[in-house]
Formats: structure tokens, C-alpha cells, sequence
């Protein structure tokens, strides 16, 4: 049995509340409950992990566990030297109100009235969600590191969608939150997911080119999430995966420009401790222009170094990866008024339907929910269905303006099949040269 | 039956369940999985996965509760929870969950010769790993996994029916001079996997689309790989034809049934009995037997997929298409293997646009259509052979429209997930340039 170098073990029980609502009806509502845990032992030649479904402690003895999570490593050939990083768990801010001192009828109701809030004669279908899942966690590792956490996220979607002569269209809100029930006088949502949808009806599709683009706080937040955080990861940068990679110190956009990863701020990202037992910290990835820091687990941190550890992450019972988790473009000073006129003709592009990047190649592509025509600083047009690509090296550049309102939004990333909760946020942006995609023509 | 014993429990279950329900449902899997995972040429971790978990659903007065687990002996509080989050639901016109039928036992989608071993991933991807060095690609990662499990479903009605299911997946990631190329393939079956096409056409893309040139925004004829094709049609395409959307007015295609939605000569249909495929199976997810549904036929809409709660609802029929995730969620509407047939012929030699990968169709309106994504490995090419790379661009248009602009599809398909699918060539396209 190879000898074992580090172990440690995330066990994560607890359970998920959902209701569904579909025109009215409530289609299932309910909590399932679930128990997984990972083992990750490292030898002299890599990793073996074990993951575990219903774990009990001491239901199999641990040294049994061990010696078969070292075997694995029989077929590993990579001498991984994990960096040195601080422990800490932060304190896990207080809910305003906990969501499981409200009853589950009292939860459907409120979220029925936000789905009936978006009828409107053009709406075919309404359909809201709610969820909360409630995790327990418990760390502990060869180190003699060792916490425990509990923590809640809940939240819910509005969809509505928009229909005439065959024309199908779709409104969508959402709202998530670390910091207790948010179910209560919500309607608005619904009442917005109802409008932005009965007046896509009307929008036109955009003729696609390279346009002035004002990006609204929650798209410029999933800009900054695809166009630079996923290339900060520092295995991506270790595997050679990452445009980024060896440009430490290189001057990527304009001295406006401050890209922050902070998984201790209390958004929807918020992380106590990463999941390999490490202090959480406030990263610069871009600071005033350059490319300052990458995102590290202890693994990458040791391999690529300019960084911190901290940014593990991980599904109950999923090895970590390194992981975004709150991700913002820092405020500047600029008015909207001042960007508007700034842009003066070009495009204003609001909400998101999510990106995908391919970060060795540099090349990153999000959507946005839909958009104006921007004319002499004023929006005119409604238009739908408009994309915007771009390549990470050159693009930040593009960024002339920065406004003084950032916002957060929430969401989930995917990568190497686990999807974490994370926020992404921004101010208003101007970007300038915006290759924006569409299937309208002249 | 030897197999029955090691879940009896579920008898307790629905014994138990039927002292207050109409009737019961349990879906339980038991499965194990392996993967080595490559960081650039060297195995960095292997893993160990042991998956157990339980699903119940239960019917009173039509309305429908569910809950889950991943500890079976907890199965009494699963129970529980599932009858009181029936009483929230809204109670449905429900007929009963399916009786059993004398299916054939033989698993369709289980290889007995699989040895869910770290070696025998480990050989894989030195496979992978040999077949690259074809072309000088830096490789930057790769896994190879290996996996069986055991599902089993029963009801109330007397239905026990298990199946034996197994998996192979192999994938490479390749980058040279800022170019990236992926490969993978997957089956059932570990003998039908190609380690070395994958290694090899991973390094070919990433060495292959290097060196790019702008394309000019305009329209062009595009060929999209399956790859491509599988991407926009996933996302966009199948899920119109589900049922539940159509009833419920999110779907494109809710008044289109026996028009023409494409162009003639293309078929579209659910094969759940192929043999070999790894969506195969003989019963869904919820007990009833599957059978071929087609979509479309010779480019009219034929028909909706359905799942029980939805055919009972809107006066229809089930046709099979109930599927689970995982034993977490309930059964939904989805399908099992989705082809996409016809008249294959040839894609021809003309000048096009080859579109290997797409990056973003996630990102697609899937109420109305609307794409617009960034191109990835692709190239100027006479039908599928490649002449000059380009560097980049987007590709915009509408994935119900384009269907009518099909002037080709290729005879060889693939198997993408459950999609198995031609290239297709479709006529007038538009690019956005950088």
C-alpha cells in the first residue's frame, strides 16, 4: 500500500425543500435528503479519492477507508506537493428569517402569488420554483484541521412566457440568498418576468457586428465570470489550459479596471472555508489594469504559485476544484448618464442567459436576456436574442467606463460536472468594439 | 430471483406505503464507478465512487408525493416525506401506475466484460496518450471512467423489474499555439470505444485550427458536425417536443402536429430497443414499456413525448419517454436514444463552412429558437475535408428554421450522449466575423 502523504474528508449531509408551480398547479413539493462524503488521500504519486454515498462514520473503519484510497494511487504518476495556506472559518452571517420556521404550505402560497403576479392576457405559461437546500458540513484532515458548518441557500425563479402567431418568448427572474427566507412580497418579480416577456413579442433580432455596448450590472457580472475569472483558475493556468497563463504582471485593460474573486463577502458564492480546509481571502485577478493574482486550491498554488489557495470548491461528495465564487468588476465612478452618452450609438444589453469560455483558446461567448438599440445616448429599439464573443487577451481594453453601482446576481457555474453556487457582479459597463451576435438583417 | 432478495426491502416499503396511499412507486440504484484523471501527460488522481439512493413516489386521490435518499435503511422518513408532499401537490386525473408486462430480462445497455478497474482506465489513457503524439499537441488533461450499476423500479401494481447498465467514457483536451482541441467518446460497451481516434483527432484539432485567418461576416453554406448539430438540437430542438412544454404553451412547435416542420426526407424518432445504444431500455422510468416514437417523419411533426402524469392530464397516451436524472429527482419527460435519420447521402464536396464545436448554445432561446454562438475547430473546407482554419466567429440563426434549410446529411452518425446524429449541411447560414 503506497504510504500515505495528507489525507482529509468532507462529509456533507442535509437535505432539499422544492416546489414547483406550473400555471397554477402545484406539480410536486417536498424534501429529499441526501449524505455523501469524499475521501482524498495523496501518496508519493498522486491521489486516490473515494466517494462515498450514505456515509456513516465509523460504519467502515477509517484505516480500511485509507489503505483503499491509497491503492488507487497505485496508477497515479504525478508527485503533487500541496502549497501552504492558513486555516479559518469565518463566521456564517446571521438569516433574517430561517426558512425552516416557516411551513411548507405558508411557502407554496407565497410563491403562487409571485407566479399568478405574471399574468398578463399574452402570457401562455407561468411557472415559478422554489428551493432551499440546507447543508451540513464537517472537515476534517491528516493536519489535524478539523470544522464544522451548517449553511442555507434559498431562493426562487419566475418564468413566464409569451406567445402570438407562433412568435415564443420568455421572461425570467430570479432570486437567491444566503441570508434567510426571501420568498415574501416578491410579486414584482413576477409582474417583470410577465412585461419583459410580452414585450419581447414586439423586440426585433439584432444584426450582428461590432458595436459600442453598454452592459448592464448583471451581464457585465457574468462578462467578468467568463471572459476572465475562468482563466484565472490556476489548475486551467497549471495545465497549460489558460490564455493567462505566464502573463503575471502584464497590463490586460485600462487602469479603471479591478477584477476581484472574494468567497468570504456574504453573497450567494459565500464560502466559511474553502473545501480543503483553507482560510478564504479576497483575490485581485485584474488590479487597476494587470493581471494580478490567479485563483488557487493548495495543489495549483504550489504548482503555479501568484496567488492564494482558498478557492477549493466542491459538491457534497465531489473532489474540489478550484472555483470562482463571488466574482465582480469593482464600481468606478461614472454615472449611467455618462455612459449612455459615452456610448452614444450602440447597443444596451441587459440580463443573462449564461456564457461558456474556452479559456485556452481565449475565446468566451455569453447571452444576453434581451436589449435596446442605442441611439444619441438614448435606448430606442427593443431588441432580442443578442450574444456577444470576444478574446480574453484583447477585450478588457475595451473597457472605457465604469459606473458607480455595482449590483450582484446569483447563479450556478458548471465545471468538470459540478455546478456550485456563485454571484457575479459589476456597475454599468461601456465596452467599446463588441462583436455582438444576432440573426437580424438590415 | 437471486437479485430480488438483495432489495426485499422494497417489499417492506410498499406494504408499509399502501396503508395510506393509492399506490407507490420505488426507484433504487446501486452503482460503482472508476476514473483516472490526467493533468497534462500524468495521471494526477484516481476514483472510487460508490452510488446508492432510493426515489419514492407515491399517489393519493391523484395527488403525487415524492421524496429521496441515499440511505435505503432510512427508507420509513423518505416515506414519510414523500405522502406529505403529495398532500401540497395539486391532486391530477391519474389512471394508475402501469401493471407489469413479461418483458425480456436481458439488459440491453450492460457489458458483462467490463471490469470497473483503475488499470483498465489507466490503459486507456495511455491509449489515448500513445494515438496524440501523432500530431505535436501539448496535451493539457484527459479522464477515462468506467461504471455499472443495478436499477431497479417496482409499484404497487406488481411491477419488479431491474436492469443492469454499465459505461465507458473517454475524453482528451489538446492545445497547440493558443488552438485547443477536445475529443470523447462513450458506450456501453468497453470494446466499442476508440481510445486512439480520440487521442488522435484531439491533437489533430488543436494542431489543425491553429493559425486561423478572419472570415468575413456574411452567409455561407455550413456544415456542422454532429458535435455542433448535437449542441443546438439538445438544447433547443427535443425539449419543444416534450409533451408537458406543449400543453403547457413553452413550446415552438404546440400547433405544429402533421405540418411540415422541415425539410422532407428528415426523420427524427426515440429508439429505446437499439441494440448496442446507451440509452437503451426496455421499460422507462416509470414501468412503462417502451417502444419506437417517432417525431418526425419525412419532415412533418408526428408526435409529443409523454410520461404518464402528462398523458393522463391531457387525454393522451404514454409513449414510454419517462426518464430520471438520477433517483433524486422525479420521473420527467425525455428520451432514450434520439436519432436523427432520412435520407443520409453525402454532405458533398462544395465549399463551406466546417463547424466542428460550438462554445455557448446553452446560451440559446429555448422558447424561440434563437442562437447565437461563438464556432470552434472550425474551418474552409469542400464538405468534410478541411482546407484553411478559421480563427473565430459567430454563428447566428434559428434552430427550428434552420431545419429547413437541411440541403444534406452525412451516412456515418454518432453517438453524442443519447443524440445519435449526422453532420448536416444547411444552405445560407450567417457569420459574424470578427
Amino acid at each position: 500500500m503506497p504510504a500515505i502523504r495528507y489525507y482529509d474528508l468532507r462529509h456533507v449531509t442535509g437535505q432539499v425543500t422544492h416546489i414547483d408551480i406550473d400555471n397554477g398547479v402545484v406539480e410536486s413539493a417536498g424534501t429529499s435528503f441526501f449524505n455523501k462524503a469524499v475521501l482524498r488521500v495523496l501518496t508519493a504519486t498522486g491521489w486516490g479519492i473515494l466517494q462515498i454515498d450514505n456515509y456513516f462514520p465509523g460504519k467502515r473503519k477509517f484505516d480500511d477507508l485509507l489503505a483503499e484510497a491509497s491503492r488507487l494511487a497505485n496508477i497515479t504518476e504525478e508527485r503533487v506537493t500541496l502549497g501552504d495556506a492558513a486555516g479559518g472559518v469565518l463566521p456564517i452571517p446571521p438569516m433574517r428569517e430561517d426558512p425552516r420556521d416557516v411551513d411548507i404550505e405558508e411557502k407554496s402560497s407565497l410563491l403562487a402569488g409571485i407566479e399568478a403576479a405574471a399574468v398578463d392576457p399574452a402570457v401562455t405559461n407561468r411557472r415559478a420554483n422554489y428551493i432551499e437546500r440546507i447543508e451540513r458540513i464537517h472537515f476534517s484532515d491528516s493536519s489535524g484541521i478539523e470544522y464544522s458548518y451548517e449553511l442555507c441557500r434559498s431562493g426562487f425563479n419566475v418564468l413566464a412566457v409569451a406567445s402570438r402567431n407562433g412568435n415564443v418568448q420568455m421572461g425570467y427572474e430570479r432570486e437567491h440568498s444566503i441570508h434567510g427566507f426571501n420568498l415574501r412580497h416578491q410579486e414584482d418579480l413576477g409582474r417583470k418576468a410577465a412585461g419583459v416577456a410580452v414585450a419581447l413579442l414586439d423586440a426585433k433580432p439584432v444584426k450582428g457586428g461590432k458595436m459600442r455596448a453598454v452592459l448592464d450590472p448583471e451581464l457585465a457580472g457574468v462578462f467578468a465570470h467568463e471572459a476572465v475569472g475562468h482563466a484565472s483558475e490556476g489548475d486551467l493556468v497549471a495545465e497549460g489550459s489558460s490564455v493567462l497563463k505566464g502573463k503575471i504582471g502584464t497590463k490586460i485593460g485600462n487602469e479603471i479596471l479591478t477584477i476581484v474573486d472574494d468567497p468570504g463577502l456574504h453573497e450567494f458564492g459565500f464560502d466559511p472555508v474553502d473545501a480543503e480546509g483553507v482560510g478564504v481571502r479576497r483575490t485581485e485577478i485584474i488590479r487597476r489594469g494587470i493581471i494580478n493574482e490567479f485563483l488557487h486550491s493548495r495543489e495549483s498554488l504550489a504548482k503555479v504559485g501568484n496567488g492564494v489557495a482558498g478557492h477549493a470548491r466542491a459538491m457534497p461528495g465531489e473532489p474540489p476544484l478550484v472555483r470562482m465564487s463571488n466574482t465582480f468588476i469593482e464600481a468606478g465612478d461614472s454615472t449611467e448618464q455618462e455612459i449612455f452618452e459615452e456610448c452614444n450609438n450602440g447597443i444596451f444589453l441587459k440580463g443573462s442567459r449564461g456564457g461558456q469560455v474556452d479559456p485556452g483558446r481565449g475565446i468566451f461567448q455569453f447571452n444576453a436576456e434581451y436589449g435596446y438599440l442605442v441611439k444619441n445616448g438614448e435606448c430606442t429599439t427593443m431588441v432580442r436574442d443578442v450574444s456577444l464573443s470576444g478574446e480574453i487577451l484583447t477585450i478588457l481594453h475595451g473597457i472605457v467606463l465604469l459606473g458607480d453601482d455595482r449590483r450582484m446576481s446569483q447563479g450556478y457555474c458548471g465545471k468538470g460536472g459540478q455546478s456550485v453556487p456563485v454571484s457575479d457582479g459589476a456597475p454599468h459597463v461601456l465596452l467599446l468594439d463588441a462583436v455582438v451576435g444576432g440573426s437580424g438583417v438590415d | 430471483m437471486r437479485w430480488w432478495v438483495a432489495v426485499a426491502w422494497i417489499d417492506e416499503v410498499i406494504r408499509e406505503a399502501e396503508k395510506t396511499v393509492d399506490e407507490v412507486e420505488v426507484y433504487s440504484v446501486e452503482g460503482r464507478s472508476v476514473s483516472a484523471e490526467l493533468k497534462q501527460k500524468k495521471i494526477n488522481l484516481a476514483t472510487i465512487s460508490e452510488d446508492v439512493g432510493i426515489g419514492i413516489r407515491t399517489i393519493r386521490q391523484g395527488r403525487i408525493g415524492s421524496s429521496s435518499t441515499n440511505n435505503p435503511a432510512d427508507w420509513k422518513a423518505c416515506l414519510k416525506a414523500a405522502i406529505a408532499s403529495g398532500e401540497l401537490a395539486t391532486p391530477h386525473q391519474w389512471g394508475g401506475l402501469p401493471d407489469p408486462r413479461p418483458l425480456p430480462g436481458a439488459p440491453l445497455a450492460f457489458d458483462p466484460s467490463m471490469h470497473v478497474e483503475p488499470s483498465v482506465a489507466r490503459d486507456f489513457l495511455a491509449r489515448m496518450l500513445s494515438a496524440a503524439e501523432e500530431h505535436e499537441a501539448d496535451i493539457t488533461g484527459g479522464s477515462a471512467g468506467l461504471s455499472t450499476a443495478t436499477v431497479t423500479l417496482a409499484n404497487s401494481r406488481g411491477i419488479r423489474y431491474t436492469d443492469k447498465r454499465s459505461g465507458i467514457s473517454l475524453s482528451l483536451e489538446a492545445i497547440h499555439n493558443q488552438s485547443t482541441g477536445y475529443e470523447f467518446d462513450h458506450s456501453s460497451f468497453v470494446d466499442e470505444v476508440d481510445p486512439e481516434t480520440v487521442g488522435e483527432r484531439a491533437s489533430f484539432f488543436a494542431c489543425e485550427s491553429a493559425g486561423g485567418n478572419d472570415i468575413p461576416t456574411g452567409n455561407y453554406d455550413v456544415v456542422l458536425s454532429p458535435l455542433a448539430y448535437a449542441e443546438l438540437l439538445g438544447g433547443v430542438f427535443i425539449p419543444a417536443l416534450n409533451g408537458r412544454s406543449v400543453h403547457a404553451g413553452r413550446s415552438r412547435l404546440a400547433e405544429s402536429l402533421g405540418r411540415e416542420i422541415m425539410g422532407p426526407g428528415i426523420d427524427m424518432y426515440d429508439d429505446p430497443l437499439l441494440l448496442h445504444a446507451s440509452g437503451s431500455v426496455r421499460w422507462d422510468a416509470e414501468g412503462t414499456e417502451t417502444r419506437r416514437i417517432d417525431f418526425v417523419k419525412d419532415g412533418i411533426l408526428k408526435n409529443f413525448a409523454y410520461d404518464l402524469k402528462t398523458a393522463y392530464r391531457y387525454g393522451k397516451q404514454s409513449t414510454g419517454n419517462a426518464v430520471r436524472g438520477n433517483f433524486g429527482v422525479l420521473p420527467s419527460i425525455g428520451h432514450h436514444n434520439f436519432v436523427v435519420g432520412g435520407k443520409r447521402d453525402a454532405i458533398g464536396d462544395e465549399p463551406v463552412v466546417y463547424v466542428h464545436n460550438v462554445v455557448g448554445a446553452h446560451t440559446a432561446n429555448p422558447m424561440s429558437g434563437e442562437f447565437s454562438v461563438e464556432i470552434s475547430n472550425s474551418f474552409h473546407a469542400n464538405g468534410e475535408s478541411f482546407e484553411t482554419p478559421i480563427r473565430s466567429a459567430m454563428l447566428s440563426g434559428n434552430v427550428f428554421e434552420m431545419h429547413k434549410e437541411v440541403v444534406g446529411m452525412s451516412k456515418k452518425t454518432r453517438t453524442i450522449g443519447s443524440m445519435i446524429v449526422p453532420s448536416i449541411k444547411l444552405r445560407d447560414q450567417q457569420i459574424i466575423g470578427w
